[in-house]
């Protein structure tokens, strides 16, 4: 697909957004200002973004654990995912979610879920409810290696394959299913390679590499549309923090950090082919990091200003009828 | 199995009265759960289970045991309890001395209809009640004792009220109906509305008191001074709205006092004056229609804020009737507070063998005069009881006077 | 107007035939839907009447509840069909992390309007995996609804009340009731969630029960009353949100309490009422409340094993008996 010069510096924006946003969600993390746990993306910014920029606002992402580059690429607000993660009022899920627990349904975010594995259902069921609307809505489940081996997965492969659901199964496979190598969990060794069972299309993608992101993405979400049914696509990343904040990772060297971090960065990568096309400037860069500071400085200070729930809030929004 | 014996409370405590069981035999406790109120000459204390299990009671309430005489036990389980049951039956604990044997007022004040003999009472005088019972007994104003109950086990039920309701209502009115005042204007005699048995701590404070007077050269004293210093002491020691309180300041006052005047914090003893050397004041509170003495110890060392913590501690003791008998002995001073009634003075009685009492009255403006002008100004009573035999009013009036002084001038505690 | 008598059966598919009409984002998915009509006949017609809104899915409990979630997430008003209430342990994450949850978690930003059907209770020698009684593992999950109705009446006006909800309602219907008849009204009604209903009054004791042990109660009052005993049988319903003052409202009349459901005693939801009605109506027990449920054991299939385990008429009489102190 083309993608054009604006387009393109627009992308390199939105991935610096969500490396400065987990950046800073790190940070606060361990000063202990943001309580419970905190998974982290960084590293694989191509995967979120190149996803989300080929999808529409009405079309339905469903989101992990590790969520926030979905969040951002998709238009959440991170004043409001701050002010979340700070388990404020004025966040997301008024501090009843966290960052685990993301969800913006006017821009089709059904949802980050803490069960591993736990999209696929609810995808089948955005994706029927498309269906049955007759819409051209799409819907994209995201998950990781690890939720590859659950049984949700299989089944809403099976299920949307039979009912040529408009539904693109997007794995951003990461090496680690928590903290256990996919090379030990994943039977096959390949994610993408499972969709033969179900005759479906599977796309196994350079994940670092955002233009190869979209070109793929953008394929199978086309065929989506056509009523033609589910992909799945398998971007291929690496994630340069722990499962949580505070993994001591001792399943990995810091070797292997430092060796994808310095030959497949998809930041650098993609910052280097804007180079190369003569797109980025060095006082263009420069702007457009300054401009991400201000936004991810503005995000958090909204975040700590924002008033703390009522205790007895804990008693409101369970029902809609009581 | 586990044995249940009398705790010992406090340093010096001796034997306790066993006065109440909260469960009759067979019954299954849990762990904490109150399973029986002791009695000493001092408070009476709640009892907790040491851990789940059946109980079974051996000495019947009433009873006075030493210290770590078993009066019962607590079985793990069912086949456990039968055969503690077998070889400890009811009432025959050994070494029991029966000192007080009448429990025959506590059960029931009233006279009791000969036509219903009351099944309901188990052998520890526990009634079985259903609630619904127990709430019609309380509103018609009957003695469950009284009352038979059909129920399983003589439960006392809905049914058994209704009869006597209905079948007795002469004896529903006698209990609850004083008689009309109309008949008391021309009667000659008078009649009983209450009996109230003379036991327990009631029984002490009684011995106490008239020990008190008739063994001591009692004195009192009074004197007023200006409150305005106190009120603005304690305004500077709020914090976060929490105020400390009067007799927190005065405590500190008192013990301040003591040390500038040492022979007032004495006792007699055979024929010797003891001075003490540490100050333990008591402070007078009222406590379940009882008077109770808790002592807050050595307050001359410490601060007021510390003083305030400790007596509030020492009253949620009392309410929860937690005291022991550590935290009531070797007072020597009390203070006792009647202000919250409107009272000005008084003449406290000293609690032996302490030598003196301070009473505080109420703390309300009155004209004073300053510089040959009347001014409102807040005044506290102060009075004094002391044991003229061994303080001689000259001393005992200068103790008075140097609390006056500081309670006007609060930095001359640290003079 | 008519006196008709009808099944709970075809009460169950006239209100789901009438709320299908009357709303198109209701649809139907489970098992066996299209050509059987559901594994019990319940949806008999549907199919047809309404092609593609019952829709066959595989054997995938999990995607089953999930898709309900996900539609109605998304703006439908799915009803998913367990075939067995025994199967939702096979959708358990969909029903208590999902269904439950995701109104609450995302700061009631989204509605979950879905009703689970799920037909439960034994009596039919189906064995251990299919005959259980789990309403109480539902109402201790907060987010939920739980229905479980006894009569044809309740049946249909309680499932269109549960289809217009906009809350997840989990709608227990007992498999040996399918065939008992009773009278439905043919003019539209609904009865809300969250009532109880007195079915029999009575002034000597108050049993409280629902779904099929309401007719064993029922049998078993006539049998009491010949011994002068009046009871009153309160059929819950819904049990969560529980119809607490229709309770307390019997109790102050009776004084006298049994709890009646075929579940088994153990952490049954007669132990939730007992309780609560120990906390709040204390003052007017004349006697301990006494529970009735299945012995503590899977339900065996041997007819006179099953018969052993399930609650009986007899059991209820002694039950009263044994409150009574008679």
């Amino acid at each position: 697909m083309k993608t054009s010069k604006k387009e393109k510096l627009s992308l390199f924006k939105k991935m610096l957004t969500v490396r400065a946003f987990e950046q800073k969600a790190g940070e606060l993390f361990q000063q202990n200002l943001i309580p419970g746990f905190i998974h982290l993306s960084i590293g694989q910014e191509a995967s979120s973004i190149g996803t989300c920029s080929v999808l529409r606002t009405d079309d339905y992402v469903a989101s992990t654990h590790r969520g926030h580059g979905h969040m951002i690429g998709k238009g959440a607000d991170p004043r409001m995912m701050f002010a979340e993660l700070f388990g404020k009022t004025t966040g997301y899920c008024k501090g009843k979610g966290g960052s685990m627990h993301i969800a913006d349904f006017s821009v089709g975010i059904l949802g980050a879920n803490g069960v591993v594995g736990g999209g696929f259902p609810i995808m089948i069921g955005a994706g029927l409810s498309i269906k049955l609307r007759k819409t051209d809505q799409v819907g994209v489940v995201f998950f990781g290696d690890g939720a590859a081996n659950r049984g949700t997965f299989h089944e809403a492969c099976n299920m949307a394959a039979i009912l040529k659901l408009p539904i693109i199964f997007l794995c951003e496979n990461n090496l680690y299913a928590s903290t256990t190598p996919s090379e030990y969990t994943l039977a096959g060794g390949s994610v993408a390679g499972r969709a033969g069972g179900y005759g479906i299309p599977g796309h196994a993608v350079d994940g670092n590499d955002i233009l190869e992101v979209r070109n793929v993405v953008e394929k199978a979400v086309a065929r989506a549309r056509k009523g033609k049914g589910p992909s799945i696509v398998e971007n291929m990343t690496y994630r340069y923090r722990g499962h949580f904040e505070g993994d001591p990772q001792k399943y990995r060297s810091t070797d292997e950090i430092d060796t994808h971090r310095k030959t497949s960065d998809p930041i650098e990568r993609f910052k280097k082919h804007l180079q190369k096309e003569g797109i980025l400037t060095t006082e263009l860069e420069d702007k457009i990091k300054k401009d991400v500071t201000k936004l991810i400085g503005e995000a958090v200070q909204f975040g700590q200003d924002a008033p703390l729930p009522r205790p007895e809030d804990a008693l409101e929004d369970l029902f809609v009828n009581p | 199995m586990i044995e249940i014996t009398i705790p010992k409370l406090g340093l010096t405590m001796e034997r306790a009265k066993l006065g109440r069981w909260e469960f009759s035999s067979g019954d299954a406790v849990k762990e904490g759960e109150t399973i029986l109120v002791i009695e000493t000459d001092k408070v009476s204390f709640d009892m907790p289970a040491p851990s789940d299990g059946i109980i079974h009671p051996i000495v019947p309430e009433g009873i006075t045991c030493a210290v770590e005489e078993i009066v019962g036990y607590l079985a793990k389980n069912r086949e456990e309890y039968e055969r503690i049951i077998e070889e400890h039956p009811f009432g025959e604990a050994e070494g029991t001395e029966k000192v007080e044997t009448s429990q025959a007022g506590a059960v029931s004040q009233a006279g009791q209809p000969a036509t219903m003999p009351p099944s309901s009472v188990g052998p520890k005088g526990r009634i079985k009640a259903s609630p619904l019972a127990r709430s019609m007994a309380a509103t018609n104003n009957l003695a469950l004792s009284a009352i038979a109950g059909s129920g399983p086990g003589g439960r006392v039920v809905r049914i058994d009220i209704l009869r006597v309701l209905e079948e007795a209502p002469a004896i529903a009115g006698e209990r609850v109906e004083r008689p009309p005042q109309e008949i008391s204007k021309g009667i000659a005699i008078k009649e009983i509305s209450e009996s109230i048995p003379i036991q327990g701590v009631r029984r002490v404070i009684l011995d106490n008191m008239h020990q008190s007077l008739s063994q001591s050269a009692q004195l009192s004293l009074h004197t007023e001074a200006c409150a305005e210093p106190l009120i603005a002491l304690r305004e500077r020691f709020s914090r976060d709205g929490e105020k400390v309180s009067f007799n927190a300041i005065l405590v500190k006052i008192s013990a301040m006092a003591l040390r500038l005047h040492p022979r007032i914090n004495a006792s007699v003893e055979g024929d010797n004056i003891r001075v003490w050397r540490q100050v333990h004041i008591g402070v007078a509170m009222e406590a379940n229609d009882a008077l109770i003495v808790p002592v807050v110890r050595n307050p001359d060392i410490k601060t007021i804020r510390e003083i305030d913590h400790e007596i509030l501690e020492l009253i949620q003791k009392t309410r929860e009737n937690k005291l022991s008998l550590d935290d009531l002995a070797n007072g020597t001073f009390t203070i006792s507070n009647l202000g919250f009634a409107d009272i000005d003075f008084f003449t406290p009685i000293i609690r032996p063998p302490e030598s003196a009492i301070l009473g505080v009255g109420r703390i309300i403006k009155k004209p004073s005069v300053r510089n040959d002008h009347v001014i409102p100004e807040a005044r506290i009573g102060l009075s004094l009881t002391f044991d003229h035999r061994i303080i001689d009013g000259a001393p005992g009036a200068r103790f008075l006077k140097t609390i006056k002084e500081m309670v006007e001038d609060p930095l001359l505690m640290i003079s | 107007m008519s006196n008709r008598e009808i099944s709970c059966s075809t009460a169950l598919r006239e209100a789901l035939e009438e709320e299908m009409e009357r709303d198109d984002t209701i649809f139907i998915i489970g098992e066996d839907l299209v050509a059987h009509g559901g594994i019990f006949g319940q949806f008999e017609g549907l199919p047809e009447r309404f092609p593609g809104r019952v829709i066959d899915s595989p054997i995938s409990e999990t995607c089953i509840v999930g898709s309900g979630v996900g539609a109605a997430l998304t703006g439908m008003r799915p009803i998913v069909d367990m075939h067995f209430a025994d199967f939702v342990t096979t959708g358990m994450d969909e029903i208590a992390n999902q269904m439950a949850k995701i109104r609450y978690m995302f700061g009631g930003q989204a509605k979950v309007p879905m009703v689970l059907w799920a037909p439960d209770g034994g009596g039919l020698s189906a064995a251990a995996q299919h005959s259980q009684s789990l309403e109480s593992w539902f109402v201790h999950i907060p987010g939920l609804k739980v229905v479980a109705p006894s009569e044809p009446s309740d049946v249909k006006g309680l499932i269109k009340a549960a289809i217009r909800d906009d809350d997840p309602v989990i709608f227990f219907q007992h498999k040996r009731l399918f065939a008992q008849t009773g009278h439905v009204p043919e003019d539209e009604y609904i009865i809300p969630i969250g009532s109880a209903a007195v079915k029999r009054p009575g002034k000597d004791i108050t049993i409280l029960t629902y779904s099929r042990m309401t007719y064993l109660c029922l049998e078993a009052a006539e049998q009491l009353a010949k011994e002068e005993i009046d009871v009153e049988i309160v059929d819950l319903r819904t049990l969560k949100p529980l119809d607490f003052a229709l309770i307390a409202e019997s109790v102050k009349k009776t004084y006298n309490v049994l709890i009646v459901h075929e579940a088994c005693l153990t952490g049954g939801f007669g132990g939730e009422i007992a309780a609560r009605i120990g906390e709040e109506l204390f003052d007017y027990l004349d006697a301990p409340v006494m529970r009735i449920g299945a012995k503590d054991v899977p339900i065996p299939f041997s007819p006179v094993m099953e018969d052993f385990v399930l609650p009986k008429v007899s059991d209820v009489v002694e039950g009263v008996k044994k409150v009574l102190n008679r």
